[in-house]
């Protein structure tokens, strides 16, 4: 069966790279997730490009002991920095108050999933700042050079703690 | 009397607009829906591109239509290369649209209307306070997206749709799981036409224009004709004729309107002109919500789309038994049988008629794009309408007529800008 939600057997970790490739910087926990997919990752891991799922990712994190998120995120750093910010410590801006979002955002669909008690037990939300998030489908150079290095450290993270 | 109402960004609703409502001494003044659409540079970066990356770029511009734009660009690009797609891939597509037209429809009756009734700010006070209904959408919503993984390869964006047919196929088994779930899902559609059904509709009535895809022998979601509620038919090469594209200030998007000022697409649209085709079933439920054709309150679009809930159910389970009976079996996609060419594809996204045009130069490149989605088509219409309602509904408090106003707009479930997904996040 295809079906895209749920781990099956002893898979324990769900890594997703969410965004738009057609909005440059906003593509890239898609790009991240891509890479990340092709190198060797430890038993019980899966990758998932996810692109835009809105309130879908709700259904895709159900279930999974541990869920990473990779994600253009606005923390008010320098282009290209990316952080490790745990989801129980993060305070998220949902999209009513912020910028225009298409469907809702990461924000709204942890809310919703905790409001469901179908959150995994651990949330972990790998950030890049973006540099340009408009129109077009590459990636600005400080995000660039930014992707090996956080994939790497994913990567790390999860033989680390599988 | 005097009131502005000035609501920026329409929560639940796809992407934003701004609805500006001006009434002083007791007349109305300004009445406009404000939309701040993503400039349409998805027809530029198209441009000398192979064809055959479109549907998978076009994907990407919605997050919900994914499979909508894919097909549709498909169906462009193998009408420009004199390609016809085979009765098997015509099936496969056919399901995959229904997986994304009853996703996209569990999502605005669930998310962004049923808050409105159910006197909730949105889906997330609910899910708290009636956690049954916000999971039953959600188990719909999977089974849904099952049923676009297992044809399509993925959920949101497709990957193993192609021109001229698939480069992947689902196995039988997995086509007889999804038929059982597909029964065993039928309690919650019951459940949900029950709900929709016992909501206070309001009551508004507003004749326009009604346009849609049509077909002569099925429900029709891709291909056909252009059929008008006003009499027209035209083949879809002739979408021009009917769409009439122009210009207003407040509005970055362009405006449609065919015989009358605006016209309607979408889920009303369909079922106005096309409910003769509806599934028995799915008539029941039109029966359920008193609805007949032709129905003429805009706020029962979202009505109307529960019906199609119940029809793309059945018509699920339908086309996997013919699925079935002969085996799905993998098959090359149909090569093309021009060097490049001029198309047009048009299929019934859950929002209502897209139109892709391509032109294919003969070295396999775009050298052109058209598209013209269904939300635009609505625009000019939603106006009227809000000129139309806010006269009857000047006397409620402001912050009645500013429900009353944002449950029209989130009626027709616009897709008004398929923007950024940007994360913010305050850091302790």
């Amino acid at each position: 069966m295809t079906a895209y939600t749920n781990p099956v057997g002893s898979n324990h970790t769900l890594v997703i790279g969410i965004g738009n490739p057609l909005f440059c910087d906003d593509g890239l926990g898609v790009r991240a997730a891509e890479l990340l997919a092709s190198e060797d990752l430890p038993p019980g891991v899966q990758v998932r490009e996810l692109g835009t799922p809105g309130w879908g990712l709700v259904n895709h994190i159900q279930g999974w002991q541990r869920v990473f998120l990779i994600d253009a995120v606005e923390m008010g750093e320098e282009p290209g920095v990316w952080r490790r910010l745990e989801a129980s410590q993060t305070q998220f801006i949902s999209a009513n108050q912020s910028i225009s979002l298409h469907e809702p955002g990461l924000a709204d669909s942890l809310a919703l999933a905790q409001a469901l008690n179908l959150m995994p037990d651990e949330i972990v939300l790998y950030g890049i700042e973006p540099s340009f998030t408009g129109p077009g489908d590459e990636l600005s150079p400080e995000v660039t050079n930014a992707i090996p290095s956080i994939v790497k450290t994913i990567k790390q993270e999860l033989w680390k703690t599988t | 009397m005097s009131k502005r109402i000035d609501v920026h960004h329409v929560t639940r609703v796809e992407g934003h607009g701004n609805i500006v409502v001006e009434i002083a001494d007791s007349q109305l003044k300004e009445c406009r829906f404000d939309v701040v659409e993503t400039p349409r540079f998805f027809e530029a970066m198209l441009r000398g591109r192979p064809y055959i990356e479109a549907s998978h770029i076009t994907s990407r511009i919605c997050g919900i239509c994914a499979t909508g734009h894919a097909t549709t660009s498909l169906r462009a690009s193998e009408n420009a290369l004199g390609i016809k797609p085979t009765w098997q891939t015509e099936l496969l597509r056919k399901l995959s649209f229904h997986g994304e037209i009853l996703d996209s429809h569990i999502l605005h009756v669930y998310m962004l209307v049923a808050p409105d009734f159910l006197g909730v700010g949105s889906v997330i006070p609910l899910a708290s306070s009636q956690p049954d209904i916000v999971l039953r959408a959600l188990r719909m919503k999977k089974l849904s997206g099952d049923i676009c993984a297992a044809v399509t390869g993925r959920h949101t964006h497709p990957i193993a749709m192609t021109v001229g047919g698939f480069t992947h196929f689902p196995k039988n088994g997995e086509l007889e799981i999804l038929r059982q779930q597909l029964e065993a899902a039928r309690a919650d559609v019951d459940a949900t036409v029950e709900l929709c059904a016992s909501l206070p509709w309001p009551q508004f009535e507003r004749d326009t224009e009604y346009i849609s895809l049509t077909r002569p022998d099925e429900y029709a979601f891709i291909d056909g004709e252009i059929i008008s509620s006003d009499g027209a038919r035209l083949p879809i090469e002739s979408y021009q004729q009917v769409t009439n594209e122009y210009m207003v200030p407040h509005s970055s998007a362009k405006f449609t309107r065919f015989q009358r000022d605006s016209y309607m697409v979408g889920a009303l649209a369909r079922f106005n002109n096309n409910y003769e085709q509806l599934h028995p079933r799915a008539k029941a439920a039109a029966a359920a919500f008193g609805m007949q054709p032709k129905v003429t309150n805009p706020y029962l679009n979202t009505a109307a789309q529960v019906v199609e809930i119940v029809h793309c159910v059945e018509d699920s389970i339908n086309i996997i038994d013919q699925l079935l009976q002969k085996g799905v079996a993998p098959e090359d996609p149909v090569p093309p049988s021009t060097q490049g060419g001029e198309g047009v594809g048009a299929c019934e996204v859950p929002r209502g008629i897209l139109f892709h045009h391509y032109w294919i130069g003969e070295d396999g490149k775009m050298t052109g794009a058209n598209c013209i989605i269904p939300t635009n088509q609505n625009i000019a219409n939603l106006e009227g309408d809000m000129k139309s309602l806010v006269p009857q509904i000047m006397d409620k408090p402001t912050e009645a007529m500013q429900l009353d106003l944002e449950m029209l707009v989130r009626a027709y479930d616009p897709c008004i800008s398929c923007s950024v997904h940007l994360t913010k996040v305050v850091r302790p």
